[in-house]
């Protein structure tokens, strides 16, 4: 049972990292704009490539694709934002009220994971209305869009409240977000990758997302909610990380 | 001017539950004795290094301490634990009778907390960051629409309020931050050099609050590099060095037996019969220096041997002597 103040101390905390967001725009609106073009740009490639396979196989690859790969760049949204908070000072402030950890964390996270879910319904609905993209089952597709969305979130959170600066965050999204996607067989379907790519696949998070969507868009239950676990999973052991390096705090006598 | 209820109870307190509830927030203790501030035997390394050392202070209600010592005593380390940002490596403290290490969140409630370096939000406006704070600090509605507009009035927000911070002149910025501290009223008062690097018009504003918050019952405390400021605020002292505090009192009674000066001008150079006396100085030779604590024997003792001053200047010790006596 949430009491009333809590309640509204997490209204009021939602409310101010909302705004905080919208009033920096850029980053969402690229997270938002950028999958659509390519998805446009790179599906006859993808067609050609998966021509065997059918239409759908093709399209399914793209869209699940490039949603992974671009949920994966926007993880930079969720991390900047808890960066941006330490590095200006305000965590620190925040921290010094009543607020408990856990709220702040969660009020961060909760405007990110809006962010997400809404890029990620947003190009499934482009691949459905634009390409004809097949929904097996609208639910199983619901579970993995959560716990993929759950799963970035808490890497985000990770990062933003490990490392030091921009220019570290930056560094780990770009390389961070190319490699896990390639492993993952976004940029290319898993069965082009090498051998030892192919291998190491399960390592990358967004293996799972890719496993989890596609086989949410086939209907497949239970390959479904195997991917979901292990990726809210990921998302547990991330959130616990980030969760306990903010508890934690960044004094002046540490770096940040 | 609100009085000592006002600070006990304004806002309410977000999560204090009943077993520290009222009495604890304006902090009086079952037998009725009041707490504001204790810290005792504070340790906090980092390390080799050792940011506070058996670190000691209590402030009462009312009371205005004005924390001072060279930077790296241990100042921002103290203000640090008490707000519960850091976990001191030993010893306890509390805010208005809450423990801050067993109830944290508890003890942040009681707290007002104005950090030294200045920490806004650039893109959201000054109005926002007052709602902010004090919507986080339990006021609600038409109690916070006041304590916005009260606070901003008192500190000379009132014109910049929609302007977001990332606009504010330096001055304005420091104001806000203090804003930020003091929208709602608490028992304890953490105001970590608010007045660094601000203009006459935002000190005095702050001054002034500060003041008037410690006449209304808060516990207040004030680190500083401007000495005057606490003469001013007639704050009680507690010298930092090296991790501890190493002197504690009024300010007249850490000032009695300090040297001032006193300095004799001549219309010529001093004569020969006096420079026994002090030192010459001035740029014809024309001054003698004397250090003493007692200015007016010292006169005495001048003006026997027959001195005929045109000007005499008497400095009694101030903070900056103490200051200077205690952190060599």
């Amino acid at each position: 049972m949430v009491s009333s103040g809590t309640a509204i101390r997490l209204g009021v905390l939602s409310r101010h990292n909302t705004a905080l967001m919208l009033r920096e725009p850029g980053p969402v609106v690229s997270r938002l704009v950028m999958p659509l073009v390519m998805i446009l740009l790179f599906r006859p490639l993808y067609l050609s490539a998966l021509a065997r396979h059918g239409v759908q196989a093709g399209t399914v690859q793209v869209v699940t694709g490039m949603l992974v790969m671009f949920s994966l760049l926007a993880l930079s949204v969720v991390g900047t934002a808890i960066l941006t908070e330490r590095t200006w000072g305000t965590w620190d402030r925040l921290r010094a009220t009543s607020v408990r950890s856990g709220e702040l964390l969660a009020t961060k996270a909760l405007p990110g994971f809006g962010m997400l879910a809404a890029q990620q319904a947003e190009v499934l609905l482009f691949g459905v209305v634009v390409f004809g993209l097949r929904v097996a089952d609208p639910f199983l597709l619901a579970v993995a869009v959560i716990s993929w969305a759950l799963a970035l979130l808490g890497i985000g959170a990770a990062l933003g409240a490990t490392l030091r600066s921009q220019s570290e965050l930056n560094m780990a999204y770009d390389i961070g977000g190319v490699v896990l996607s390639a492993l993952g067989g976004a940029l290319i379907p898993l069965s082009v990758l090498p051998g030892w790519a192919r291998a190491a696949a399960p390592a990358s998070p967004g293996y799972w997302a890719m496993s989890a969507l596609r086989s949410a868009l086939q209907g497949q239950a239970g390959a479904t909610l195997r991917a979901a676990a292990v990726l809210l999973a990921v998302a547990a052991v991330t959130a616990a990380l980030g969760t306990w390096r903010m508890t934690r705090g960044w004094s002046r006598s540490r770096s940040l | 001017m609100p009085g000592v209820g006002a600070i006990s109870g304004a806002g309410g307190v977000p999560g204090a539950g009943p077993a520290s509830g009222v009495a604890a927030l304006s902090g009086a203790q079952g037998d009725g004795q009041v707490t504001g501030l204790v810290a005792e035997g504070l340790v906090k390394r980092y390390g080799r290094s050792v940011a506070l050392d058996g670190f000691a202070l209590s402030v009462s209600p009312g009371e205005i301490v004005g924390l001072v010592g060279h930077n790296g005593a241990g100042k921002t380390t103290f203000v640090e634990i008490v707000s519960g940002l850091i976990r001191p490596d030993a010893g306890r403290v509390s805010v208005a009778g809450v423990d801050v290490l067993a109830q944290p969140r508890q003890a942040r409630a009681r707290l007002g907390v104005c950090p030294q370096e200045t920490s806004l939000y650039p893109r959201l406006t000054v109005a926002e960051h007052l709602r902010l704070f004090g919507a986080l600090a339990g006021l609600r509605r038409g109690t916070l629409r006041r304590a916005v507009t009260s606070i901003a009035e008192q500190l000379c927000l009132t014109e910049v309020l929609d302007r977001p911070a990332g606009l504010l002149s330096g001055g304005q910025r420091k104001r806000t931050q203090a804003a930020t501290a003091l929208v709602a009223e608490r028992p304890v008062l953490l105001l970590d050099e608010p007045t660094a690097g601000a203009d006459p018009q935002t000190r005095r504003a702050l001054l002034t609050v500060v003041a008037d918050r410690a006449s209304a019952g808060a516990a207040v405390v004030y680190t500083t590099h401007y000495l005057p400021e606490l003469a001013e605020l007639g704050a009680t002292l507690a010298v930092a060095r090296a991790g501890r505090v190493i002197s504690r009192g009024g300010q007249r009674s850490l000032l009695a037996g300090l040297a001032g000066e006193v300095r004799v001008g001549f219309a010529g150079p001093v004569p020969a019969g006096l420079r026994r006396l002090g030192q010459v100085d001035g740029t014809a030779g024309d001054e003698l220096r004397v250090v003493t604590s007692d200015a007016p024997a010292a006169l005495a003792r001048l003006l026997a041997a027959g001195a005929a001053p045109v000007s005499i200047d008497i400095r009694r010790p101030g903070l900056d002597d103490l200051y200077a006596a205690l952190t060599p």
